[in-house]
């Protein structure tokens, strides 16, 4: 069969192949678990027909085996992230790289000035190969942070003794949960697709928030810690206020234009254009920035979020850093660039150009006095936002053209590899949370010594972190600097010294925040190799076997060092490129 | 090691295999060039199997004594490189084909240029093959004697308990070192040239602090690689220079035309010679920065033989060999001469001051490494000699120096390599028989007894038969006995330096007197070194102990024992001095043709001719270097150093007629010359070392203590002030994230308003 035609007609079924597998994955997972040998007599007297209905009874041995959610889940994920990326490898003459579906569900080839709801680019498509991929790492990591016992084994493993009867509870108890974590799982999944696909800010809240609210139980998943609930109580508060005040800016918008459509005739964009915005319109603006600002966990509404991150198990913590926040972004973009960009409206330039700032040398400095490396990874993980805030604040103040579609492709290459090397260190610390620590920059201690197989990862992840060469970090940092650098003074040539500083526009000057930034952060990712490699430890050299975590970092080491200098980061690079011209476009 | 070893050729079967490699590559269609990037790829390869192989099974059997610590591994591939690069030069020999050229083995990088009017040119740094007779003569030098001081080595290296479990280490920088020597022969650029000139001054340092536990050799390592790095600074700095004129380093550019179509003249290239020159001053240990090599011979004797005779120090020789076309470009002449006499000035001052220092060296090994400076300035003054006669017009006798410094090259790496591999057998047994004579748990006299001493030695020709006829034959091509090895080269190299003030560049007349002295002086302190070892009565009891034991020595020895006898003599023959220049050249074949007809006229003919142009002013410079160097210098020797061996000593026949000669002119006591200033300043090498250090304390040591202080104080003053700002900083930060939800939603309120007031006030 040709795997093209999958994608070719412009039709429901082909375009949103991702999605509707997810919703499949979702449906089984509903259903798959629970299927056993339940029967039911036909009410017919003094007879005893039972026709089985499977839902229920007693459970078969595949379906009630506890492994098998998160199999699915996995095989969910997999399934989504190989035909989002067939769909934009095969040629656009067999394929279909671009359609849109409007609000009645009329699927389109896309005409600028239809007012449709879900969009289908290589932006979206890119975005949601990020989302899925993070989850499904996190996904097979999981498999070992939240272990299934078969039912077979766990029968074996009564004995009188309390301690051991307490842990066979726990994995009782673990069994249990493992169907409720792979559904939240595909159910950020779904949410975050959808945000990758809207282009109407409804549809765009309606999966923030089907995300959001899947990731704040997914935080507090470990309930028996103390740290957990309150973290994912905390995140949940934060949160769902940012979102209610996000909620309130989008009804603002409405009432202002009448229609949430961003592109289109009768849309934000054409409104904003033709007549600029009104006061309701920029109170608007401003409190859906708030509510992306927490989600990409921007000063000041950053607070909950190293506290989640340090709540949460190492893998959604991944999660949290990477896919949570590139939804975030892609929010945030769609709206800044969509809704005002388009003739030139660059009013919130400055904002977030202070808040680029601000975000970064707070996430950095923060970062330097962390004793917990969780916190320590979440506050990179701020000052990460702050770069990317940094490219968004350059695109504001330079327009569309090629300099910002330059800039977005940095963006979005960086979310995309900060998908390996982020989830990568949190699986490490994840690793060391299955003996019970990790929450210690001193437990790190003498792991090369102990695990060099962990280290050497570990020690990749901090040097992509840092943006050392030539990894890919790096690469992201060097194309989102020279881009906002060489689009700021490429018309300055010529000009003696003194001119060419004082025509230069303010946000050359965001590419130097980076630079020093970038040094700040070299301290603390560095001191974690550092005590790796050169500090003694006492604790025995045999870590914890946990095959799947270990599996998942080898993933993240691998994707952190092709995609750095390996051909794969050619081919990220051009995907980016295109994905940064759709969102333009 | 036990007293008498099993034979150990079965060990050899995987070795000898390996010269069934090139055969294979011919049966499989390719040609010998195609292989060639091979040379420098099988020891490449082998260097991490060795290191990671030995590091893991160190210690087991199969390990120890199968593969002896993976010296059978490393030997294997040098046989490979060796087999491959014969193949090479028959291939040569038969095409008569200037190789030059061979494209790119592989692109490494590729960037683009920014020229003067503002348009892009990509350039490639690619690695390519360069073969012509140059790089195969050293190739080949540096091909063999790797192979025969690998086989050397496994004896000599093995057989030491201080060695135990660290030979593959040993063994792996060999073989990386080969590679480094391979690879710069080959290398078709300057740059490949100057990468792989860097590897081996990596590995040089290795091997010369391979037994890092002695702070000796430690030193001895640190200073060889600093010197080094002097020399090499400045041959960096050529480089620049010469990129800088032609936009590339690669030979076909430079060497295709050397004025760049008419854009380059000679005055431009004057300072990147002179620097690159440098660069092969340090690289080849000459004035002044000789100082490390006497130091590196505190590396083990077979790391003595391959850096100091068979590649290292011929790097610096080769790379001004490779420069040789640009003197005799045409359009430079006469631009180019004064670079060409400091060349030969060099050399001169070199020759004779090592050979100076030799008089009085007590360590067999340091005999021989001042032995090596000086043969080297030899082969410097020949080729400035070539380069000013090429550079001022004189083609005919230009070619004739070149081949005959580069003839002098492939003698005295052959003779050099074999006297430092019988000067190990000697130390070798000279160590074991101490043992032996004094128990080997003896560890306190240890250290009182120098197995290096020659002052220990004496009357060892009976106890060492092969190594005594090797250490005669290797001593008789240095100091150039005729018909023997370096013989013709040097008569040559003396010729063409006088010549030189023929021609009209009386500036050579100091180091043409220079090289003329240094012949007898050569001859001099050569012979003393053999009558102190071989001759006379054993001067310690140590001696009655010594015998040779394993074949892994003796069989190198042998074979290099015949090369020098008769490659001297054939080679000469066959008119290497000429072929080496100009390989098409057909003078090689009459002395075949000649030979049948009438045999003896031929030979006497070449005798006369190979090395002496027809000029009688030469020819009695040449006498007079062949009477002192074959006469009067081994004659002192005799008188000072030569004796009978002790009754009942019978010396092997090829050696007996020496020891009698030595014992039969008499005998002068030198005592109160040896006590003399002269000696005392010869002893601390002319004080150049103590001169050195003295600059360095006053100049380089007050200024690194400034900058430490600078350092310290203000840099990481401020450094430090930095971080402790931050960590203020983060603490303070950190403190606003209390932990309350409620003050979260409190600062996301404030936040809030912030954002919009700002979002408002913009507009």
């Amino acid at each position: 069969m040709n795997l093209g035609t999958l994608f070719s007609g412009p039709d429901m079924a082909s375009i949103l192949m991702p999605e509707w597998i997810l919703i499949l994955g979702i449906t089984a997972m509903i259903i798959v678990p629970n299927l056993g040998n339940a029967t039911f007599r036909l009410p017919i007297p003094n007879t005893s027909i039972r026709i089985p209905y499977l839902l229920g009874g007693k459970r078969f041995s595949f379906t009630g085996d506890p492994r098998l959610p998160s199999a699915i889940a996995a095989f969910t994920l997999f399934a989504s992230f190989i035909t989002a990326l067939l769909s934009q490898m095969i040629d656009s003459g067999v394929g279909v790289a671009e359609a849109c579906i409007s609000m009645t569900g009329a699927v389109n080839e896309c005409a600028i000035s239809d007012n449709y709801i879900l969009r289908v680019d290589p932006f979206s498509r890119m975005m949601e190969m990020i989302f899925t991929a993070a989850l499904l790492i996190a996904v097979i990591a999981n498999m070992d942070r939240l272990p299934a016992t078969s039912h077979k084994r766990l029968q074996l493993e009564v004995q009188e003794d309390p301690v051991a009867e307490n842990r066979r509870l726990a994995k009782l108890l673990n069994n249990r949960r493992q169907v409720d974590f792979s559904l939240l799982v595909l159910m950020v999944a779904l949410g975050m697709s959808t945000v990758a696909l809207s282009t109407n800010l409804f549809s765009l809240f309606v999966g923030l928030e089907l995300a959001s609210m899947a990731s704040y139980v997914l935080v507090s998943f470990h309930k028996e810690t103390k740290i957990g609930p309150e973290a994912g109580v905390k995140y949940f508060i934060v949160g769902s206020v940012a979102g209610a005040v996000g909620l309130y800016g989008i009804s603002m918008l409405y009432i202002w234009n009448g229609d949430l459509s961003i592109y289109g005739t009768g849309g934000l964009a054409e409104k904003w254009a033709s007549e600029g915005p009104n006061g309701m319109a920029i109170i608007g603006l401003a409190m859906m920035l708030v509510a992306f600002g927490f989600k990409v966990s921007a000063v000041p509404f950053h607070f909950a979020a190293p506290d989640a991150y340090a709540g949460a198990s190492g893998p959604v913590a991944g999660v949290l850093s990477t896919a949570s926040k590139a939804m975030g972004f892609v929010a945030l973009m769609r709206v800044l660039f969509g809704v005002t960009l388009g003739d030139g409206g660059n009013e919130w330039t400055i904002l977030i150009g202070a808040v680029a700032a601000i975000t970064m040398t707070w996430g950095n400095i923060a970062a330097l006095g962390s004793k917990n490396p969780k916190r320590m990874l979440a506050y990179s993980s701020i000052a990460h936002a702050g770069y990317i805030l940094a490219g968004i604040a350059a695109i504001g103040a330079l327009g569309p053209g090629a300099g910002s579609e330059l800039i977005a492709t940095a963006i979005i290459f960086h979310l995309a590899v900060l998908v390996t090397f982020k989830i990568g260190a949190f699986l490490v610390v994840s690793l060391l949370e299955c003996e019970g620590r990790g929450h210690e920059i001193s437990h790190f201690h003498g792991l090369a010594r102990r695990d060099p197989m962990i280290a050497i990862p570990m020690m990749i992840f901090m040097l992509a972190l840092a943006g050392v060469p030539p990894l890919s970090g790096f690469l992201s940092k060097l194309m989102m600097v020279s881009g906002i650098i060489s689009s700021t003074v490429g018309d300055v040539s010529g000009a003696t010294l003194s001119d060419a500083f004082g025509s230069l526009s303010w946000v050359f000057w965001l590419a130097i925040l980076i630079f020093i930034n970038s040094a700040i952060s070299i301290f603390y990712y560095l001191r974690i190799c550092v005590v790796m490699f050169f500090e003694e430890t006492d604790r025995s050299p045999r870590m914890s076997r946990a095959p799947m975590i270990r599996i998942a970092i080898m993933l993240c080491t691998m994707g952190a060092v092709v995609l750095g200098f390996g051909v794969l980061a050619d081919v990220l690079a051009i995907a980016a490129s295109d994905a940064a011209a759709a969102l333009f476009s | 090691m036990g007293e008498h070893s099993k034979p150990e050729w079965n060990l050899l079967v995987p070795v000898l295999a390996m010269v069934s490699f090139p055969f294979i590559r011919h049966l499989l269609g390719y040609n010998p060039i195609d292989s060639a990037f091979l040379i420098v790829a099988v020891p490449l390869a082998i260097f991490p199997v060795i290191l990671i192989i030995g590091q893991q099974y160190k210690g087991e059997d199969w390990w120890k004594h199968q593969l002896k610590e993976g010296g059978i591994v490393a030997l294997a591939g040098l046989a490979i490189t060796l087999s491959l690069t014969i193949w090479l030069i028959i291939e040569f020999l038969v095409h008569h084909a200037h190789f030059g050229d061979q494209g790119a083995v592989f692109d490494w990088i590729t960037f683009d240029n920014i020229a003067s009017d503002n348009t892009l040119t990509e350039s490639v740094l690619s690695f390519g093959i360069w073969v012509d007779s140059i790089s195969l003569t050293v190739l080949f030098v540096a091909a063999f004697l790797c192979f025969l001081i690998c086989w050397f080595a496994i004896g000599y290296m093995t057989t030491d308990p201080i060695n135990e479990d660290r030979n593959h280490r040993f063994f792996a920088e060999f073989v990386l070192f080969s590679m480094g020597m391979f690879g710069m022969v080959l290398a078709d650029s300057f740059l490949w040239l100057f990468i792989f000139w860097e590897i081996m001054g990596l590995c040089s340092y290795l091997l010369i602090g391979f037994y890092w536990e002695k702070p000796s050799a430690a030193a001895a390592a640190k200073k060889a690689f600093l010197t080094t790095r002097v020399g090499d600074v400045f041959l960096m700095v050529g480089l620049f220079m010469l990129y800088d004129l032609y936009h590339s380093l690669d030979f076909a550019v430079i060497f295709g035309d050397p004025t760049l179509g008419g854009t380059i003249h000679g005055e431009d290239l004057q300072w990147p010679i002179i620097m690159m020159f440098i660069g092969c001053v340090g690289k080849s240990a000459q004035f002044p920065l000789h100082v490390w090599l006497p130091d590196a011979m505190e590396g083990p004797t077979p790391v003595s033989a391959l850096i100091h005779a068979a590649t290292m120090v011929n790097a610096g020789l080769y790379l001004v060999a490779r420069m040789f076309p640009i003197f005799s470009e045409a359009s430079f002449e006469g631009a180019l001469s004064d670079v060409a006499m400091l060349i030969a000035w060099i050399g001169g001052i070199t020759a004779f001051m090592a050979a100076l220092i030799a008089f009085v060296a007590n360590d067999i090994k340091r005999v021989l490494a001042y032995s090596t400076m000086s043969q080297l300035a030899y082969i410097f003054t020949g080729l400035g000699a070539a380069c000013w006669l090429a550079n001022e017009g004189y083609q005919k006798y230009a070619l004739f120096a070149f081949g005959a410094a580069m003839f002098h090259l492939f003698n005295h790496a052959m003779a050099k390599a074999m006297l430092f591999m019988s000067s190990g057998s000697v130390i070798h047994e000279m160590h074991h028989a101490h043992d032996h004579a004094h128990g080997d748990g003896d560890e306190g006299d240890h250290h009182h007894f120098d197995p290096q001493d020659m002052r220990n030695m004496g009357g060892l020709a009976s106890k060492m038969p092969v190594t005594s006829t090797a250490m005669m034959l290797g001593s008789m091509s240095i100091i150039g006995i005729p018909l023997i090895g370096g013989f013709w080269s040097k008569e040559g190299i003396v010729g063409q330096a006088w010549n030189v003030y023929l021609k009209g560049g009386e500036m050579i007349l100091f180091p043409a007197i220079l090289v003329l002295a240094t012949a007898g002086m050569t001859g001099f302190y050569m012979s003393r070194m053999w009558f102190m070892t071989f001759a006379g009565k054993p001067k310690s009891d140590v001696v009655e102990y010594v015998h040779e034991e394993t074949q892994w020595i003796k069989t190198p020895l042998v074979t290099l024992s015949i090369v020098t006898a008769f490659s001297g003599f054939l080679l000469a023959c066959g008119h290497f001095v000429y072929w080496l220049s100009d390989p098409a050249s057909e003078k090689g074949s009459h002395f075949m043709t000649d030979f049948f007809k009438h045999p003896f006229e031929a030979i006497l003919y070449e005798l006369e001719h190979a090395f002496l142009p027809e000029d009688n002013t030469l020819k009695i410079v040449g006498w007079t270097a062949i009477l002192l160097s074959a006469g009067l210098g081994p004659f002192i020797a005799a008188r000072m150093h030569g004796g009978h061996l002790s009754e009942g000593e019978r010396a092997v026949p090829l050696t007996s007629w020496l020891i009698r000669y030595s014992g039969s002119v008499g005998h002068t006591d030198v005592g109160e010359l040896a006590e003399g200033g002269l000696a005392t300043a010869l002893h601390n090498r002319l004080y150049i070392d103590d001169a050195y250090e003295w600059i360095i304390s006053k100049t380089l040591i007050p200024l690194s203590a400034i900058s430490a202080w600078i350092d310290k104080n203000l840099v990481d003053g401020v450094i430090k002030r930095i971080e402790c700002g931050s960590q203020w900083a983060s603490t303070q930060i950190r403190q606003l994230t209390t932990g309350k939800a409620s003050d979260y939603l409190l600062m996301a309120a404030l936040g809030t308003l912030v954002v919009i007031a700002i979002l408002w006030g913009v507009i």
